[in-house]
């Protein structure tokens, strides 16, 4: 069973109209969804309260956010990361985060009762949000809930991070736990936010070798991309045998992203996504959560989430977008878009130091394998 | 950043009549280098497990019996440094002397100690790395009023500054290590750029002017 998740109320969480992490995104899928004539019949979440995410984040954390998202005034907020430009205090974010979290919590409650194996959720994907800390435009970290929640129920959890920047989030609330693997592959911290997922950062104690991080250089392309994610995940999963996968899809890995460096096409990403659909089949038990997460070039994570949408629901490909779509997105949005649902070929400018960034990316995912061989037997 | 704030409070110590293999297993059991040693309250004295090992060595010339006192081998008089002293004097010390150490004394009482890789944490925690940020490498002019130009650039997106370093480029100009927690690290850059600022790292920012 193959179900989606969504709620009108994920809408709420909307940190402002200059703001980089905006509703409008999923927005631009389901009228796409609508103008292509395909179904879009999620179920919907119930909203869980804010002692909820205190099974996840320290209380005064979830206390501070509640408040300030109230209206209420309360000191220091900066120490929780509150306030800043990417998490600015915004009245009622912190129900709206709620609602996302719901839905990544209800994902996981399908996949332990049966009811699905495949589940796509339609928001979520709040990867910075540490246990004590709002960051990188997240509050309330929807994916370790949802983890914790399949841990509760004695699973094995692997979670795979596509966003371009680390999960740093999730990597920090399960550092030491032995039940959960988490791979992130993102561009390399030298200049870009959050500045971790270094290739040392392995795990402690009972969790050791099993923190991967492929920091991957700036610039990479899709073959060097796909070419790192096989040679990491498919071991890595072989050997965890975890009893379901999670992944956050952040779309901003994109080439036209532009908080990123990474140069994946739409086509890549169909690729990846089918190639992360066998794993799933071969060594999660066959069950899979997937969230969305970052993707700030609206025209192209509307059309990567689309694309998701399509492939987990197994529905064709099309190959133009309806032009009323088209139309009326670019009147608001301003940038243009071309007529085709992928990119188009040759879709951007000849990167000049494509080989050495493929050596490095080869010999990086070569360490982190060597870097855990002697733990993983 | 002073010594209070990174040393270790209540050290283990030894008394200078315990043997060499007492102090060497004492090191092995609390996975420590670094013992002072202590008579009637008063620092007397320091003894690493490189003294140790150096003094009981098959290769040396006259190997200490395992039997010996401390005090036969321990370091002194011994080089301390107080807890309201800033991290990089002792760092001074400690690089001048070549050694590893620098027991806190503070009047006469030892209070802490501080080894190496605690004053690496320091530079850690002085670098910002510990929080979840974006990292430019900067380059300006070295003249008063610069970095006030710079700050109220980022100050004007709201973005918090995680950290600031800056080091004087053989006279030429100041480089600056800035973390910032924003995700917007190019958008920032740019600002900067368009401001007259040299971006150093990362190196594709391109300019518009
Ligand atoms: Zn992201």
């Amino acid at each position: 069973m193959r179900k989606v998740i969504y709620h009108p109320k994920y809408k709420e969480y909307d940190l402002g109209p200059q703001h980089p992490f905006s509703p409008v995104r999923v927005k631009m899928v389901l009228e796409l969804l609508d103008s292509l004539g395909i179904p879009f019949n999620p179920v919907q979440p119930e909203l869980i309260s804010a002692d909820r995410l205190k099974e996840i984040h320290e209380p005064d954390y979830v206390d501070i956010v509640e408040a300030v998202s109230n209206g209420e005034a309360a000191k220091d907020i900066g120490q929780y990361g509150l306030g800043t430009g990417d998490n600015p205090v915004v009245r009622g974010m912190a129900e709206g985060a709620r609602w996302q979290c719901a839905g990544s919590l209800l994902g996981a409650q399908l996949l332990i009762n049966g009811q699905a194996e495949s589940v796509l959720q339609m928001g979520g994907g709040f990867h910075h949000a540490r246990r004590g800390l709002a960051a990188g435009f997240c509050l309330y970290n929807d994916l370790a809930l949802a983890v914790k929640t399949m841990t509760d129920h004695g699973w094995h959890v692997a979670y795979l991070d596509l966003d371009v920047h680390h999960g740093d989030g999730v990597q920090e609330i399960y550092y030491t736990s032995d039940k959960v693997m988490t791979i992130s592959l993102h561009e390399s911290g030298e200049y870009i936010f959050p500045g971790t997922g270094w290739l040392h950062e392995l795990g402690q104690g009972m969790g050791r070798s099993l923190k991967l991080n492929l920091p991957l250089e700036p610039y990479t392309e899709g073959d060097s991309y796909l070419e790192s994610l096989r040679k990491i995940t498919e071991p890595a999963l072989a050997w965890f045998r975890p009893n379901a996968l999670v992944v956050q899809a952040g779309a901003d890995a994109h080439f036209s992203d532009p908080l990123a460096d990474i140069m994946l096409t739409t086509q890549n990403y169909q690729k990846i996504f089918s190639y992360i659909f066998s794993l799933v089949e071969k060594y999660c038990y066959n069950r899979v959560l997937i969230t969305l997460g970052g993707g700030y070039s609206f025209f192209a994570t509307a059309r990567i989430w689309t694309l998701l949408y399509l492939m987990q629901q197994r529905y064709e490909i099309p190959a133009e977008l309806p032009g009323s779509w088209l139309n009326r997105w670019r009147k608001i949005i301003g940038t243009d878009a071309g007529n085709n649902f992928h990119d188009r070929e040759k879709a951007y400018r000849k990167i000049p130091r494509k080989g050495d960034i493929e050596r490095v990316n080869q010999a990086m995912a070569i360490r982190l394998l060597d870097a855990v061989a002697g733990d993983w037997l | 950043m002073l010594i209070r704030e990174v040393m270790h409070p209540d050290p283990i110590t030894i008394a200078p009549d315990v043997s060499l293999s007492k102090a060497y297993s004492l090191m092995n059991r609390e996975n420590i280098r670094h013992l002072p040693v202590l008579e009637s309250g008063k620092l007397v004295g320091i003894v690493t497990d490189r003294d140790l090992r150096l003094a009981t060595s098959k290769l040396a010339e006259h190997p200490f019996d395992p039997q010996v006192e401390i005090r036969e081998v321990m370091s002194h008089p011994v080089r301390t440094t107080h807890s309201n002293d800033p991290v990089e004097m002792a760092t001074q010390i400690m690089r001048e002397l070549k050694i590893g150490c620098l027991p806190v004394v503070d009047e006469t009482v030892l209070v802490g100690i501080v080894t190496n890789a605690d004053l690496l944490d320091a530079m850690l925690r002085l670098t910002g790395v510990h929080l979840p940020s974006g990292r430019l490498d900067i380059g300006m002019p070295d003249r008063p009023g610069e970095l006030a130009r710079l700050t109220k650039i980022i100050a004007d997106r709201n973005i918090n500054i995680h950290s600031i370093l800056t080091y004087s480029e053989a006279g030429k100009r100041m480089r600056m290590v800035l973390r910032v927690n924003t995700m917007e690290i190019h958008a920032l850059a740019k600002d900067i750029c368009e401001a007259g600022f040299e971006i150093l790292w990362p190196p594709h920012i391109i300019c518009v002017k």
